[in-house]
């Protein structure tokens, strides 16, 4: 089974509101790795946590994560 | 105490109980490591209610990769060390006797490997096929 390939703009969204990795785990609930691991693509979040995640910055799942084969 | 200290913290406890247990079988005091066992045990316990560590899905990935791989090592070892174990050690009854409780132990890892993947795949729907 191939695993689709993701990109995101979480580090983006954490700039314009001014959190840093720390801020933005303790919020989620998550540690600091977690989110240092979802900006490098080295992990790729639960759908439970993309959703805080979205939810969070009050935009939708596909404004954050998308497939990397997208243009 | 974050997750991380928590970590390390871990490390030195279990250090610390496995210096006293390896004492107590040289004193022969089976009391003392019992004790040790325990007071390790509890420590960790405690400190792990009291300062909520979060152990998020992240980490929980990581231990599930990292047991599927212990168990992916550590059974076809036993089980081959079991098979040379019984083949080549006919001379010595304790070698023929570690060769079986390795097979024993193999084929007790490989029965509770059957058992809780039965009970998971029931847990994450497999009986719920029908509409």
């Amino acid at each position: 089974m191939e695993l689709l390939r993701m990109k995101n703009k979480l580090k983006v969204f954490r700039a314009l509101h001014n959190l840093t990795q720390e801020d933005l785990a303790v919020e989620l609930g998550v540690s600091r790795q977690t989110i240092n691991a979802i900006e490098s693509n080295k992990y790729l979040p639960s759908l439970g946590l993309a959703l805080k995640i979205s939810k969070k910055f009050a935009v939708q799942v596909e404004d954050i994560f998308l497939d990397d084969d997208e243009k | 105490m974050n997750s991380k200290q928590y970590r390390q913290s871990r490390i030195v406890v279990v250090f610390l109980v496995s210096i006293l247990v390896a004492l107590a079988s040289k004193l022969d005091l089976a009391i003392l490591a019992i004790a040790a066992a325990l007071t390790g045990f509890v420590f960790l316990l405690v400190v792990r209610f009291k300062h909520k560590i979060v152990i998020d899905e992240r980490e929980k990935t990581i231990r599930e990769k990292a047991a599927q791989t212990a168990q992916a090592v550590f059974t076809p070892t036993l089980a081959i060390g079991a098979l040379l174990m019984i083949l080549f050690g006919q001379n010595s009854i304790y070698i023929l006797a570690l060769g079986q409780i390795f097979a024993y132990l193999s084929l007790f890892q490989m029965l509770l490997y059957a058992i809780s993947f039965h009970f998971y795949n029931h847990k994450y729907g497999a009986a719920a096929n029908e509409e």
